[in-house]
């Protein structure tokens, strides 16, 4: 892993004008939401706030305009996404498909799959999810096992997929399977993009310890779908999603999730803050804006066609350790009872519940030190 | 990088390495104190891209002769000891991931460990988190003209960032090395004691984090978040 040199964050267009329209945006659109829902606001799920993002540009930015997107530059995209997540907007219905699913529909989908699927994710009302872990294939994600049998009628689905995001409000899923019969671990995978409302599917729920229902397990009984469903080259799935994943790995939201506790905090604290609370939102401000330099720098690199796998891990690294660490911390500091029902509190109490699954989600601690490892040339 | 500034940092690491032997005179006559002074009065007319650039390597190779008070004024060292910290850090961690690929125990090199992996790439975060923070310190000194005031965010973000690295980097780096690193002989202290000193140089911990904080409280909530984007990006 060579030293790392600050890629160079620069959008086309005036981006300051980009901000000032979208801030004034908010301030006239964004739902006056309870204060948690601002906290981990890319799991906050709202179909109307998406469909009026949507509406108003902000969805599919970087999507052709030919299939309803915004022809923007990808960097473009970052400076609204970081906005949104900054502002605690909630964006959780629409975030997978216009996050991945949107461009890897756009890099690897057929022309039919594009001009089905990518029109009705720029508007902000076609919500994905993404088939990839089975009861038997967390992090080793090369163990799956379900399978799509490729016959005269189409493809043929038997399986199960486990904590799948947002499965109960999508209306598609890209699912990872075994096409190549007698294939073994990366080898043999395919992507298939599988309508929901397929007869055989079942979608069942599963509670979180915070009484969330974010994630679900899916079923496949004898799914049929037709052949077209295949995303790009069939048993190129492991590469496919392996690209995606970056993708997934080093955006704004792995520092923002936790951004309202910090503007909490800073506001709890008000203008002369005692020293004790000074000093922690100093560290706290000095490890976001570092953790906001390596976002950029490794945004940039894959605007620019890059590949920066090692410093989209470094990425979620850091950023999860801080938003793990930053509740902790806080609650270290101020008095607030658990139960308490100012901002600060009923932030503190979602947010300590809700990060464990930050080093979780996306990769747990453990693999993403692991390509880190890769990286250095360890493994 | 340009192709000037990697003719710079060739050069600085020609003139390093003689400085190593016979102290900063090789520095100041190579002319790395006319680095900052325009063209036009006679000097190199670098910006603190190079300075960065160049104080990495110091920090590698002479860290313990004052290449940064030669280069720059009082008010920026403690950027400047940023850079020194971003160049001694990436050379604790090439050491350790040399050692961990070399050094044998059980039948294998310690770096097929996955404990010893794990805490590497622990370290490297770190590393990487100050390299970033010292560039992103030198596009903003560069953007306002090195005026350490109006870039006393960033000083203040990317000192503190590089003070709380030191522990975890000079603690991990040791830990890979086991003893031979803990020797006089071999190069791994060459880095890590000035990483020590450099963490209470310029401001320590409390003194950035007080001052920051109170920046940042003045700023409100939404405030800081304003600023942060204002002034980068």
């Amino acid at each position: 892993m060579q030293g790392f040199a600050l890629y160079p964050f620069d959008p086309p267009g005036d981006i300051a004008a980009l901000r000032a329209d979208l801030r004034s945006w908010l301030a006239a659109n964004q739902p006056q939401d309870d204060v948690v829902f601002r906290a981990n606001c890319w799991a906050s799920f709202d179909p109307d706030f998406s469909r009026a993002l949507g509406a108003a540009g902000y969805v599919g930015m970087t999507l052709p305009a030919r299939y309803g997107g915004g022809d923007r530059h990808p960097l473009e995209r970052y400076v609204v996404i970081e906005e949104l997540l900054a502002a605690g907007a909630p964006v959780g219905a629409h975030w997978i498909a216009d996050r991945q699913t949107g461009p890897l529909i756009l890099r690897y989908g057929s022309e039919e799959q594009r001009q089905r699927y990518l029109p009705g994710i720029a508007r902000g009302e076609l919500y994905a999810c993404i088939g990839l872990s089975e009861p038997g294939a967390g992090s080793d994600l090369a163990a799956v096992r379900t399978t799509a049998r490729e016959t005269a009628e189409g493809w043929r689905i038997n399986g199960q997929k486990i904590w799948t995001t947002g499965a109960h409000f999508s209306h598609i899923m890209l699912t990872l399977v075994r096409t190549e019969e007698g294939s073994e671990r990366n080898a043999g995978l395919s992507q298939l993009l599988i309508d929901l409302d397929t007869p055989g599917i079942t979608i069942r729920p599963i509670i979180d310890m915070a009484g969330h229902h974010d994630f679900n397990e899916v079923f496949f009984d004898d799914v049929l779908v037709p052949l077209g469903a295949l995303v790009g080259e069939r048993g190129q799935g492991w590469k496919q999603v392996t690209a995606e994943l970056g993708l997934e790995r080093s955006g704004p939201e792995r520092y923002l999730s936790s951004h309202a506790l910090l503007v909490a905090l800073i506001d709890a604290a008000g203008p002369h803050p005692d020293p004790a609370l000074a000093t922690l939102i100093g560290e706290l401000t000095a490890e976001m804006w570092t953790l906001r330099q390596l976002s950029m720098s490794t945004a940039a690199k894959l605007a620019a066609g890059e590949d920066p796998m090692v410093e989209a891990s470094v990425v979620k690294e850091l950023g999860n350790a801080f938003e793990q660490d930053m509740p902790r911390r806080v609650q270290a500091i101020v008095t607030s009872g658990w139960d308490d029902e100012n901002d600060l509190a009923k932030l503190l109490r979602a947010l300590l519940i809700a990060s464990p699954s930050f080093s979780l989600r996306g990769g747990t601690r453990e693999v993403i030190r692991g390509i880190i490892a890769r990286g250095l040339g360890l493994r | 990088m340009s192709a000037a500034r990697n003719m710079l940092c060739d050069t600085a690491r020609a003139v390093f390495a003689e400085a190593a032997m016979v102290g900063i005179a090789p520095v100041g006559e190579a002319g790395f104190g006319l680095l900052l002074v325009p063209e036009a009065e006679g000097g190199f007319g670098g910006d603190w891209g190079d300075v960065n650039a160049v104080l990495q390597i110091a920090g590698v190779v002479v860290p313990d002769l004052p290449v940064a008070e030669l280069i720059a004024g009082e008010t920026l060292q403690p950027a400047a000891t940023v850079s020194l910290m971003a160049g001694a850090m990436g050379q604790a961690l090439a050491l350790s991931i040399d050692h961990v690929n070399t050094r044998q125990q059980f039948g294998r090199p310690l770096g097929k460990f996955q404990a010893v992996q794990q805490s590497l790439a622990v370290m490297a975060c770190e590393v990487r988190a100050v390299e970033a923070a010292a560039a992103a310190l030198a596009a903003r000194l560069d953007a306002v003209g090195l005026d350490a005031a109006a870039a006393d965010f960033e000083i203040a973000a990317a000192k503190l960032r590089a003070n709380r690295a030191v522990g975890v980097v000079t603690a991990i780096a040791h830990q890979v090395h086991g003893a031979i690193g803990f020797t006089e002989e071999y190069d791994l202290h060459r880095v890590t004691v000035p990483l020590m000193r450099w963490r209470g140089a310029h401001g320590n911990d409390a003194f950035w984090a007080a001052r920051l904080g109170r920046q940042v409280a003045a700023l409100g909530g939404r405030g800081l978040w304003e600023t942060m984007t204002a002034r980068g990006a």
